[in-house]
């Protein structure tokens, strides 16, 4: 049984190999490609990298922004995902499409959208002043929580889907079991429904955080001049200059960053259950 | 259950032979020759009144392809096949890179009935020639100077400095590009745009000017939300999108200042491996027509090479869209850089810009 | 009791209404007379018959719907598969399988689009449907695979077991107790790959053939000068045609509601076994 059912992995683990490791040891061999013709193979494009201290400090402000897109999305979407799973019987399904419904439309005239609604004279600055909130300017967009508003907007509907998707299929009975078996709320939910959530949370952080990494679209156009992160400087490198070599690596490097700390973090997760 | 599952295996099966159809009716048009031109989007070759009068004329089928930036046309060039790509738009930042790589085809200029109505000083650009050969046809030129609210400004600017200027702190928009950047800056600095020197003076005019920015903008949409919400008084900005949005009745004037600004020429370019050359010529040569010029250049388009074109012109439109012959000579018109000036000075834009 | 439900509610509607402010923003733009969105508020159509004029891009919407069809299709089938594969591998395949599927979600979308094409171009393919396909798949493939992931733990590998020492065949135990679990993680593994597909630009900005544009194509190339509200009127009209589907889906839904009623008893029933063994897994 065992051997035949992991024959089913094998078209996705084809599509994945031919599609996309395949090519992508093209651009590893212009990661050690020099700028200068001929030199064979070299380090000099990792190198440049560590050595530019405004691309190391651009690295880390991108890492610590989306670490904390990630944690207001979870923030977000772990109470609606257990509202939905729990409190909503009949309208949840609606509801779960009700939240992809607005991505539909294309990211840059969501991000537009925002612009519109967060620019000072615009439809939120209207709305306060009109409810007596605020007088005045509001002076919110170009700030780094304008980019924090969007990208929870663009990344907290993956969250709320796949924690969604863990504690739907968790049962009443259960809950109810523990309750009468004595347990205070708390007590269940720390020893039932957080465990029986947790690969959702955990796939929720990935589609969260990994793509918060790469973006550039929110911080550029609601971060105001300080909305650079480190896609930017990855999409210069194709679009603006000829610069393969360079943009190669720097995607490798963040490729490598993403793998080391997922698999320290799952690591650590599964040390933390064994406790 | 079961009935979804066959459902949807069904709809699958549709889908592929949807696309295999899709594919085969891209693959073959059947006799009538197509002219694949890359261009930028709404940028005359794919106006709809120019492609119906030229698909007619010529009995032949137009389909554009839109580029994102120059470098990405250098792309898209490199890793088509030969045939594929009949024309395209460079700019001189590139075209000596193009010609150098072979991926343009030589241009016999005498068999564009058009070509002697063009200004002498663009037929000449040393872009657009390499060893006395013709490599590529001037089309239309602009220029990426200062736009400014007259509503909140009452006298045009008189200097690139006002994009440096505290004055106006907070209402400013400069350009996210590291070539106009880097350029208005040298303006601004008293160095030659095109080979500046001091590249150190450059950073840090740039860098003090980074905190007088409502934003920086890169496409014209972030610009001219921006504008329409009143948050600028002074503004990098390009010739042509001023002078649509002024058609449009926004409060916007424009200017090439006395100190100079920056100037760009669009050249079309028959692309190496081309199996339709008589039509890309006759394509050229009906794009810098007088007729085809004067239209565009008189409905908000840039501004035309074409002698005959220009001087039809309403002269006050002209001078309100910066086509007149005085701002054309305050310009330093963009030169072709290698690939090493570009990373220099990208990585300088890029350092400006992650300094907080 | 009560007092909760109203906590509920309230927190789900507050977060639609920050999911649809942006939403509001860019229908009330589409009527909008102002090319450049300027406000006040001036109601027209102008946008409309715009649009319905702009064959162009009418054609690059339907191409895009029917690309984010094929994807959002396809990836579900293979994510289902790989994931139910992938319980029976082991902890090193699983490991780089995990990191396979990080890759995809990582590496930005621009360098795997132009790795794809330099590939295609080597082996001298030309540029075809059946490539921007397969990078469509690629890239939106991590989502349905993450979204099955969330799910397949609920899965008792206890209860297949039984099924087929009761004399069950594969398909059938597929059908009767591995389908039922995961089809919530499929349907919504495929809404989330169909959204990714439709929405993205550089996969298919490298990869169409010449004359073959996409929505998202359309709209980063107009943006250069400025996208006119031709792009919001679009917009518009498909949220309008989404939430009507789900109107009527709604409708029907509570129409039939005492028939699935009686299904979910049993899948309850299954889980009430199943619960507690799994339960001490963990």
């Amino acid at each position: 049984m065992g051997a035949k059912r992991r024959l089913l992995a094998l078209p996705g683990v084809s599509v994945i190999l031919i599609f996309a490791v395949a090519p992508l040891f093209i651009m590893l061999y212009y990661s050690f490609q020099g700028d200068s013709q001929g030199a064979g193979l070299t380090l000099e494009n990792y190198t440049r990298f560590f050595e530019k201290q405004f691309y190391l400090s651009l690295t880390w402000s991108t890492i610590k922004n989306s670490i904390f897109v990630t944690l207001v999305s979870l923030a977000v979407s772990y109470p609606l995902a257990y509202i939905m799973a729990k409190k909503l019987k009949g309208v949840r399904n609606i509801v779960l499409v009700l939240i992809i419904i607005p991505f539909f439309t294309n990211q840059l005239v969501r991000v537009y959208s925002w612009l519109i609604f967060l620019q000072d004279g615009g439809i939120l600055e209207n709305v306060l002043s009109a409810l007596g909130i605020i007088n005045g300017a509001l002076g919110l967009l170009y700030t780094r929580a304008a980019v924090v508003i969007g990208l929870v907007h663009a990344f907290f509907p993956y969250m709320v889907i796949t924690i969604y998707l863990a504690l739907e299929k968790l049962d009443n009975a259960l809950l109810e079991a523990s309750a009468s078996l004595g347990a205070s709320k708390f007590e269940t939910f720390r020893k039932i429904t957080l465990p029986l959530s947790a690969p959702g949370v955990a796939a929720g952080l990935l589609l969260v955080f990994v793509p918060c990494l790469g973006t550039f679209v929110e911080p550029r156009i609601l971060g105001g001049v300080n909305g650079m992160v480190i896609g930017t400087v990855i999409e210069d490198q194709f679009f603006r200059i000829y610069g393969w070599n360079f943009g190669a690596a720097v995607a490798f490097i963040l490729l490598a960053m993403v793998i080391v700390s997922v698999s320290a973090f799952s690591r650590l997760g599964r040390g933390g259950s064994l406790e | 259950m079961k009935t979804t599952t066959r459902r949807s295996l069904a709809f699958v099966g549709v889908m592929l032979i949807f696309a295999v159809l899709s594919a085969g009716c891209t693959g073959g048009t059947g006799s009538v020759p197509t002219l694949n031109i890359v261009n930028w989007e709404s940028y005359g070759s794919d106006d709809p009144a120019f492609v119906a009068a030229f698909e007619s004329e010529y009995g032949c089928k137009i389909a554009n392809q839109y580029m994102q930036s120059e470098e990405d046309l250098l792309t898209k060039l490199r890793t088509s096949k030969p045939g594929e790509i009949d024309l395209c738009l460079p700019n001189c930042t590139i075209l000596t890179a193009a010609i150098e790589a072979g991926l343009l085809e030589e241009i016999d200029v005498g068999r564009l009935e058009n070509f002697g109505s063009l200004f002498e000083r663009f037929k000449t650009q040393k872009e657009v020639m390499m060893n006395g050969k013709y490599y590529a046809v001037p089309w239309v030129w602009g220029s990426t100077a200062i736009a400014y609210n007259t509503d909140l400004i009452s006298r045009p600017p008189d200097s690139m400095s006002v994009l440096f200027d505290e004055a106006f702190a907070g209402k400013i928009a400069f350009r996210d590009d590291y070539n106009d950047a880097i350029m208005a800056a040298a303006i601004v600095t008293g160095q030659d745009p095109n080979n500046p020197g001091d590249l150190v003076a450059i950073k840090e005019a740039l860098a003090n000017q980074k905190r007088l920015n409502r934003n920086y903008w890169e496409t014209g949409d972030e610009f001219s939300k921006l504008f329409v919400g009143g948050q600028l008084s002074v503004a990098m900005m390009w010739s042509g999108q001023a002078a649509s949005m002024k058609l449009e009745g926004e409060p916007i004037a424009f200017v090439v200042p006395a100190d100079g600004a920056i100037g760009w020429v669009d050249n079309w370019g028959i692309v190496t491996g081309t199996k339709n050359k008589d039509l890309a010529y006759a394509f050229i040569d009906w794009m810098i027509s007088r007729d085809f010029q004067y239209n565009w250049a008189a409905n908000g388009g840039p501004a035309p090479v074409n002698r005959e074109a220009a001087d039809a012109v309403d002269p006050d439109y002209a001078a309100a869209a910066a086509m007149d012959e005085a701002s054309l000579n305050r310009l330093f018109f963009m030169e072709y850089r290698s690939d090493e000036v570009k990373r220099e000075w990208n990585e300088l834009w890029t350092e400006v810009k992650a300094t907080n | 009791m009560n007092k909760s439900s109203f906590f509920s509610g309230g927190l789900v509607l507050l977060a639609l209404l920050f999911l649809y402010a942006p939403i509001a923003v860019l229908i009330a733009m589409s009527f909008n007379a102002s090319k450049y969105n300027r406000l006040p508020f001036e109601f027209s159509t102008r946008w409309y018959q715009d649009l319905f004029q702009n064959e162009a891009l009418l054609a690059a919407t339907w191409n895009s719907i029917l690309i984010a069809l094929a994807t959002g299709i396809i990836c579900v089938l293979l994510a289902t598969l790989l994931v139910l594969g992938a319980q029976a591998l082991s902890r090193k395949m699983q490991r780089a399988l995990q990191s396979a599927t990080l890759m995809t979600l990582t590496v930005p979308w621009l360098i795997l689009g132009l790795s794809l094409l330099l590939m295609i171009r080597a082996l001298d393919f030309s540029k075809n449907l059946f490539f921007l396909l397969a990078g469509h798949v690629v890239i939106a493939l991590p989502y349905s695979v993450l979204a099955l992931q969330a799910r397949v733990q609920s899965l008792d590998p206890a209860l297949e077991e039984a099924s087929g020492s009761l004399g069950a065949g594969p398909l059938t135990t597929f059908r009767r107790v591995t389908l039922p679990t995961l089809a919530p993680a499929m349907v919504a593994g495929g809404f989330l790959s169909f959204m990714i597909s439709f929405d993205n630009f550089v996969i298919s900005y490298f990869l169409a053939p010449f004359g073959f544009t996409t929505l998202p194509i359309e709209i980063q190339s107009a943006i250069k000068f400025g996208f006119t509200p031709e792009i919001n009127a679009v917009s518009t009209i498909i949220i309008g045609i989404s939430l009507g589907c789900l109107a009527v889906a709604g409708l029907l839904l509570e129409l039939g509601v005492s028939q699935p009623g009686k299904k979910n008893n049993r899948s309850q029933f299954l889980l009430d076994v199943s619960a507690p063994k799994q339960y001490n897994k963990t």
